[in-house]
């Protein structure tokens, strides 16, 4: 009971939550674009203002958000609606499946949080940051922190995007700034053999795939990804343990 | 109301919920195989090339490896720029340059 109502004052547990804050910070470039360009292709669908924002602040999935946009127009049963969302969200499943062994020491109600606020951006990160430091303390407010920041960010972008609409030059090109934060989030990670085999592998089936319908290419992409990686990993183990074996 | 667009959310909400949650919450009760755990720490990085891939290489729905696709140069010059310098930013910024510069090269 007293550990419930006295998390949030601990001033570790606020210095993590900013830290993940700031650590989100670089990427929020890429989170505005992406932002106004989700909110502005809501309402150029047809989606009336207040939905699209409602739409926005609860569903919080730029990409289910997106690939529900031309089912709304064509009038498609809501099950059909939610179902290709569902689709179009089922990277999560691997990313909270590798989030998991991080949180499950938490409570229910802070797990489901956790969940709820899973980004690509910050899931990204937090794995960056466990790989490198472990089991850190607060991490959960790390977590928080991060994703909290890059909601908000968000939020602000998408509204304005649905707002201004038609004042948004979408044909600039803007919304490339998302990809670039994600790259410069994918580089420092492939700077080991197995790893780069992944992104090797990953990168050209998820181009291939790409006309599978509700992103499922996407999917396919990681998980072939990560079966290269794995071959690879224990290629590179294999041959450790031989030299270990036979000194020259 | 709208009944039709509110069930919509609903499910969105639904579906955005499980599948971000879904497997955090079963918690302690259902721990993968080491072998599974060994192969999520792969994760990030095949999903982050898996979601920026087609962004880069596909121009107006076909694969375009040439150095007149805005988006292959400005993402090779923005990779460069962060392997010196390790800015996010400066990796955005590059990018961005260099799709506006291929923008006024193609007359506004």
């Amino acid at each position: 009971m007293r550990e419930r109502r006295t998390w949030y004052r601990d001033p570790e547990w606020r210095q993590e939550l900013r830290r993940g804050a700031r650590a989100a910070l670089p990427a929020a470039p890429g989170i505005v674009a992406w932002g106004v360009v989700t909110g502005v292709a809501m309402v150029k669908s047809g989606l009336a203002v207040p939905w699209a924002i409602l739409i926005s602040l609860t569903v919080y999935a730029g990409s289910a958000q997106l690939a529900s946009l031309p089912l709304i127009a064509a009038a498609q049963p809501f099950w059909i609606v939610a179902l290709a969302g569902f689709v179009t969200n089922m990277r999560f499943f691997i990313y909270s499946a590798s989030l998991r062994r991080w949180f499950e020491a938490y409570s229910l109600r802070r797990r489901a949080v956790l969940g709820y606020f899973t980004g690509d951006f910050t899931f990204a990160m937090f794995m960056q940051r466990v790989t490198r430091e472990g089991e850190f303390a607060h991490r959960d407010a790390w977590f928080l922190g991060a994703c909290g920041f890059n909601w908000l960010v968000w939020q602000v972008a998408s509204i304005v995007g649905i707002v201004a609409a038609t004042a948004v030059p979408t044909e600039w090109g803007l919304q490339f700034a998302g990809t670039l934060a994600l790259l410069a989030l994918a580089i420092p990670a492939c700077l080991q053999w197995p790893a780069l085999a992944g992104a090797a592998v990953a990168a050209p089936v998820a181009v291939f795939a790409r006309g599978l319908p509700f992103g499922l290419g996407l999917l396919i992409g990681i998980i072939a990804g990560i079966a290269a990686a794995v071959l690879v990993d224990a290629f590179v183990a294999q041959r450790k343990a031989i030299q270990q074996e036979q000194p020259p | 109301v709208n009944i039709y667009l509110l069930l919509i959310t609903l499910g969105m909400i639904l579906a955005t919920f499980l599948t971000r949650a879904a497997l955090l919450l079963v918690g302690q009760r259902s721990r993968p195989s080491p072998r599974i755990e060994a192969a999520l720490r792969f994760a990030p990085v095949c999903a982050l090339a898996a979601l920026i891939a087609p962004e880069i290489v596909v121009r107006s729905g076909t694969v375009d490896l040439s150095f007149a696709n805005p988006h292959l140069v400005a993402a090779v010059a923005a990779a460069a720029f962060f392997l010196w310098k390790r800015s996010m930013v400066g990796c955005i910024v590059v990018g961005l340059l260099v799709i506006t510069a291929f923008r006024f090269a193609a007359g506004g």
